[in-house]
C-alpha cells in the first residue's frame, strides 16, 4: 500500500497545516491535539530546488537534490528531488520512501520525480 | 527603562583556536573588562550553540564565570542558535535596563573546529525542523541555496553578485587582525577564469564554495554598564539605543510569500522605533553573511534599500568600505569568520570599535550610528541592535 504523509487540519476552523503544530496559526483556539489528519497530495510544481555536496557523514550518496514543491491543494512540502534538469514550476509528482538511515532506524519522506 | 552603555570590548582571533571553550570565552571576557577598568560584575550571559553537542560541555557560563574568579555573580547561558550573540546582548540589556543589575557581562563563544566540516554542517543542519526538514538531508546551505534561486529568478541576483559580496568582505577581512580568512580573493579567481570550478565548486547549487562562510572558533565579549556606571568610565559613550527581536515560522516552507525574511524586517523596525531613528541614519552595519545572499537580502529587509534592489547598491559600491552605507568592514561572516554563538556579540565588538573611531585602516569615517542584524535559524528568529555614539 502506498504511504501518505498527512497534513493536519484543525477541528475548531478547518484550516490545514503542515508539519504538525500544536496550536492552530489560523484560529489558535485548539485544546490539545483538535486536529484530523488528511492525507497531503502527491501531485504539484516546483517552488525551488537545490543539488546539496556536502552532506552529513551518513549519506552514501554523492550529491543530494532537494527541493520545495507546492502541491495542488495549495500547501507546500520540503522533499528530496530525483529529477535530472529540475527547473521551477515543472510537474513533479511524490512517493514516500526512505530519505535517511541511521544505525537503528530509517526515516520515510516525500521524493518527488517529474511527473 | 534606563539607558544602557556599551563600555568595554574584547575579542579573540577567529580562527582553529585549540584552547578549552571556557577559555575562549574568558579571554574575551578578560580584554572588555580591563577595556573598561571594570573588576567586578552582577552577571554574566555566555552564548553558546553547541558545547553540549560539540565540546562535551553543560552549564558554560558556571565554568567561565568561576574561571574569572568572578563568583558569586550571576550566570547563565542563552542559547538561540546562530542568534545566541544578540540574543544575550538583549538579555543583557533587559536586566541593565529594568535596573536589576548595572554592569553585566556578555560573552558569545564556540569552538567548532573539534569536529570536521561534516559534523559541523549537520550539528547547525539540527536547527531546522526535524520532521519537514532536517529527515530530508536539509542543511542551512541547502536553505539558502533554495532561497537564492528564488532570489534569483525574482529579483535578476546572479553568481557574479553572490561573488561581488564575497570579494568585498575578504577584501575588508584583510584589514582585520582578528578575522578568519586573510586570503584575498578575485571574481576572476572564483568565477571567470578556467579554474574557478575548482576554486570554487558548487556546495548547494546556485551557491559556491566562497559564497558561504567559513567553520570557526572564537569569543567575543561587551560590558553592558548602566549611565551611571559608563559617566565613571573614560571610554567614548556608545549607547545601546535599540533592540529589536522576531521570529518566524520554523519549517522555511510555510513562509507565505517565500522572499521574504519577515522576522528581519519586523525585528530591524523594532529596533529602529526604540532608538528613534531610520535606516537612514546609519552610517555603518554588520549583517548576518553567513552566505553571501544573505547580505544582500538583510540589506533590503532592514530597510536600507528597496526590496529587490540590494544588489543594485553592491554594484554600485554603496555598502563598499568607501561607500555610502559601509556593509561588514570586520570582514562579515564570510571574511571574519562565524564561530555561531559568538557572532552576534562580535558584529557588537565591531560596530562599538568603528563608534569610537578605533577600527584602523577599515574605519568608516564619521561613524555614529551603527546596526547589526543577527539571523537565527534560517530566518526564524532575528535580533537587530542599534548603537549611537554619544559624546
Amino acid at each position: 500500500m502506498a504511504r501518505d504523509i498527512y497534513a493536519y487540519k484543525c477541528r475548531k476552523c478547518g484550516h490545514l497545516h503542515y508539519p504538525f503544530r500544536m496550536v492552530c496559526k489560523e484560529c489558535r483556539e485548539n485544546d490539545f491535539f483538535e486536529f484530523d489528519l488528511v492525507p497531503l497530495p502527491k501531485k504539484g510544481s516546483l517552488l525551488t530546488f537545490t543539488r546539496v555536496y556536502n552532506l552529513p557523514a551518513e549519506y552514501e550518496v554523492e550529491t543530494l537534490g532537494l527541493g520545495i514543491v507546492e502541491l495542488e491543494n495549495g500547501m507546500r512540502i520540503t522533499g528530496q528531488l530525483e529529477v535530472d534538469e529540475p527547473a521551477i514550476g515543472m510537474a513533479v509528482e511524490g512517493e514516500v520512501k526512505v530519505v535517511r538511515k541511521s544505525e537503528y532506524d530509517e526515516f520515510y519522506g516525500m521524493v518527488f520525480t517529474a511527473a | 527603562m534606563r539607558d544602557v552603555y556599551v563600555a568595554g570590548i574584547g575579542i579573540t582571533t577567529f580562527t582553529r583556536l585549540e584552547y578549552p571553550l571556557s577559555e575562549i570565552a574568558a579571554y574575551a571576557s578578560m580584554m572588555a573588562l580591563s577595556d573598561a577598568g571594570i573588576t567586578d560584575i552582577d552577571h554574566l550571559y555566555v552564548a553558546n550553540m553547541g558545547s553540549a553537542r560539540v565540546n562535551h560541555q553543560t552549564a558554560l557560563a558556571s565554568a567561565v564565570v568561576d574561571s574569572l574568579s568572578l563568583t558569586p555573580a550571576g550566570a547563565a547561558v542563552v542559547e538561540n542558535g546562530p542568534a545566541s550573540g544578540a540574543s544575550a546582548i538583549k538579555a543583557g540589556f533587559a536586566v541593565v535596563a529594568s535596573g536589576l543589575h548595572d554592569v553585566v557581562l556578555v560573552a558569545g563563544v564556540e569552538r567548532m573546529r573539534e569536529v570536521n566540516n561534516l559534523e559541523a554542517t549537520d550539528f547547525i543542519a539540527s536547527l531546522t525542523h526535524p520532521l519537514a526538514e532536517y529527515v530530508y538531508g536539509v542543511t542551512l546551505p541547502a536553505h539558502a541555496a533554495m532561497f537564492t534561486r528564488l532570489y534569483m529568478e525574482k529579483y535578476g541576483v546572479t553568481e557574479r553578485h553572490l561573488a561581488m559580496v564575497a570579494v568585498k568582505n575578504q577584501n575588508n577581512a584583510m584589514l582585520n587582525d582578528f578575522a578568519h580568512l586573510h586570503q584575498p580573493i578575485t571574481i576572476e579567481g572564483i568565477l571567470d577564469s578556467p579554474e574557478a570550478m575548482t576554486n570554487n565548486p558548487y556546495v548547494a547549487e546556485p551557491l559556491r564554495f566562497f559564497d558561504a562562510c567559513p567553520v570557526s572558533d572564537g569569543g567575543a565579549a561587551v560590558l553592558l554598564v548602566s549611565e551611571e556606571v559608563a559617566r565613571t568610565i573614560d571610554r567614548p559613550l556608545i549607547r545601546l539605543a535599540g533592540v529589536g527581536q522576531a521570529t518566524d515560522t520554523h519549517a522555511v516552507q510555510e513562509r507565505e510569500e517565500p522572499t521574504d525574511l519577515l522576522a528581519v524586517r519586523r525585528a530591524a523596525a523594532q529596533s529602529f522605533e526604540m532608538a528613534g531613528l531610520t535606516p537612514q541614519d546609519v552610517d555603518v552595519a554588520e549583517l548576518h553573511d553567513a552566505f553571501t545572499i544573505l547580505e544582500i537580502v538583510e540589506s533590503e529587509e532592514v530597510g536600507f534599500f528597496p526590496k529587490g534592489e540590494g544588489h543594485i547598491a553592491l554594484e554600485k559600491g554603496e555598502t563598499a568600505l568607501d561607500g555610502s552605507l559601509p556593509i561588514n568592514p570586520s570582514g562579515g561572516l564570510k571574511g571574519k569568520g562565524h564561530p555561531v554563538g559568538a557572532t552576534g556579540v562580535a558584529q557588537a565588538h565591531e560596530i562599538v570599535t568603528q563608534l569610537r573611531g578605533e577600527a584602523g585602516d577599515r574605519q568608516v569615517d564619521g561613524a555614529r550610528t551603527g546596526f547589526t542584524c543577527n539571523f537565527g535559524g534560517f530566518g526564524n528568529n532575528v535580533v537587530c541592535l542599534t548603537f549611537v555614539r554619544e559624546d
